[in-house]
C-alpha cells in the first residue's frame, strides 16, 4: 500500500491528523500550478483551501483505481477553471476602472522586472485553455493520456492545445526580438 | 514535437514555471482548521458492512405478538396477490409498496457495444461502484456486453468498467459528479424497461 494509500485509510478510520499528512505532501506542488494557472496568490490560496476540503469531505467517494495524486489534480484543476471563470466576470468590471484610472495624470506604473513576476505576466497572455494544457505538459511534466483522464478533454485536442500555447510564446518572443 | 515546443524561450518559460513557489504555512494551517471543522467522512465499506452486519433483537413478548401479527397480514395479502395473478390485481401498486421494502423492483438491462474488450463491468450507485459485483456478458458475434439489474424507482448514477478504464454510456445522459469523473444517468419509473 503507498503511504498516500495508507493515509486515506488512517483517514477513514477516524484518524484527521493523518490527512495533515497528505496535505503537507502535496501543498507545494499543488500550489505551484495555481498560483501559475490564476496568476495571483490570493485566487490560489482559495483555489488550494477548497481543493483540500473538498477532497476531504469526498474521500470516502475516492477509489484506489486512481493514484491519489491525480484524483486530487482533478479537483484542483476544477477548482482553478471555477475561480478562473467567476474572476473573468471580475476582471471586467477591473478593466474598466483600471482604465479609468491610467487616464488620471497621477497615474503609477509599478513592474519590477522580477522573474516571478515576469513568468506570470507571460503565462497571463495565453488564453486559460492552453495555459491549462502548457503547465500540465511541462511545469507538472504529465503525459498525454495523464493529462487526458484529469481533463477530461481527448489526448489530440490538447496536443493541439499545447502546440498553440507554444506557438504564443513563441510569437511574444518574435514581438520582443523585433521591438 | 513541434519547433515552436523545442524554441529556446518556451524552454526559458517552461524553467521559470517549474521553479517552486514560497508558500504561506499559515495557509496550510487554514486548511487543517477548516477540515477539522467538518464531520469525518466515512469509507463506503464500512457504511456497508453497518447495514449487512448480523445483528440480534431483543422482543418484549407485546413486540413479540404484534410481529406476528403484521407477519400473518404481510402473508394474507401475499397470497391474495397471488390469487388474483391471471386478473386485475386486487391491490394497487401504492399499497403494494407500503407492504414491500423498497427494493429494486425494476428490471433494466445495461448494453454497450465494446467488441475489442476482454472484461467488461458495470458499476453505480446501486451496488457500491464495486467493479466486481456485476459482470457483463458478451454476446456472440457483435460485441455487445450485457447486464440486467434490478433497480428501485428513481435517479441511478452508473459507469462502465471496459478493460478497467471507466467509461460513460454514449447512448446516455451524463453528469459531472464535481471530482472530474462524469457518469451516466438511468431514470427508472415503475415497470419494465428492459
Amino acid at each position: 500500500m503507498s503511504d498516500d494509500a495508507a493515509d486515506v485509510q488512517r483517514v477513514l478510520a477516524g484518524d484527521v491528523d493523518a490527512y495533515a499528512a497528505l496535505v503537507d505532501r502535496y501543498y507545494d506542488r499543488c500550489a505551484r500550478f495555481a498560483i501559475r494557472m490564476l496568476g495571483n496568490r490570493d485566487d490560489a490560496e482559495d483555489a488550494l483551501q477548497a481543493t483540500f476540503l473538498r477532497a476531504y469531505k469526498a474521500l470516502n467517494r475516492y477509489q484506489e483505481r486512481d493514484r491519489f495524486s491525480a484524483w486530487l489534480y482533478r479537483i484542483l484543476v476544477n477548482q482553478c477553471r471555477s475561480i478562473a471563470a467567476r474572476r473573468a466576470h471580475r476582471d471586467k468590471v477591473f478593466v474598466r476602472e483600471e482604465a479609468l484610472l491610467l487616464n488620471a495624470p497621477d497615474r503609477a506604473v509599478v513592474w519590477t522586472g522580477e522573474d516571478e513576476e515576469f513568468v506570470q505576466r507571460v503565462l497571463s497572455e495565453l488564453d486559460p485553455l492552453l495555459r491549462e494544457a502548457f503547465l500540465l505538459k511541462y511545469i507538472e511534466e504529465l503525459s498525454y493520456e495523464e493529462m487526458s483522464a484529469l481533463t477530461g478533454v481527448g489526448v489530440s485536442a490538447l496536443k493541439m492545445r499545447v502546440k498553440r500555447a507554444c506557438d504564443r510564446l513563441r510569437e511574444r518572443w518574435e514581438r520582443i526580438k523585433n521591438d | 514535437m513541434t519547433d515552436s515546443e523545442r524554441h529556446p524561450y518556451v524552454e526559458l518559460i517552461a524553467r521559470e514555471a517549474r521553479r517552486p513557489v514560497q508558500t504561506d504555512p499559515a495557509a496550510r494551517a487554514r486548511i487543517m482548521t477548516a477540515v477539522r471543522a467538518e464531520a469525518l467522512p466515512r469509507s463506503r465499506s464500512s457504511i456497508w458492512e453497518r447495514v449487512i452486519a448480523p445483528r440480534s433483537w431483543t422482543l418484549s413478548p407485546m413486540a413479540g405478538s404484534l410481529l406476528a401479527a403484521g407477519l400473518v397480514g404481510i402473508g394474507v395479502l401475499a397470497g391474495a396477490l397471488t390469487a388474483n395473478r391471471g386478473g386485475r390485481p386486487s391491490v394497487d401498486r401504492a399499497t403494494l409498496g407500503a407492504v414491500r421494502p423498497p427494493v429494486s423492483d425494476t428490471i433494466v438491462k445495461f448494453v454497450i457495444v465494446a467488441p475489442n474488450a476482454g472484461k467488461v463491468s458495470l458499476v453505480g450507485d446501486f451496488n457500491d461502484w464495486d467493479e466486481t459485483r456485476s459482470p457483463m456478458l458478451r454476446a456472440e458475434k457483435d460485441g455487445l456486453w450485457s447486464v440486467t439489474m434490478p433497480l428501485s424507482a428513481g435517479r441511478h448514477l452508473y459507469a462502465y468498467v471496459v478493460d478497467g478504464a471507466w467509461r460513460t454510456d454514449p447512448s446516455a445522459p451524463v453528469i459531472d459528479d464535481g471530482f472530474g469523473h462524469r457518469n451516466s444517468v438511468k431514470l427508472v419509473a415503475k415497470g419494465s424497461t428492459l
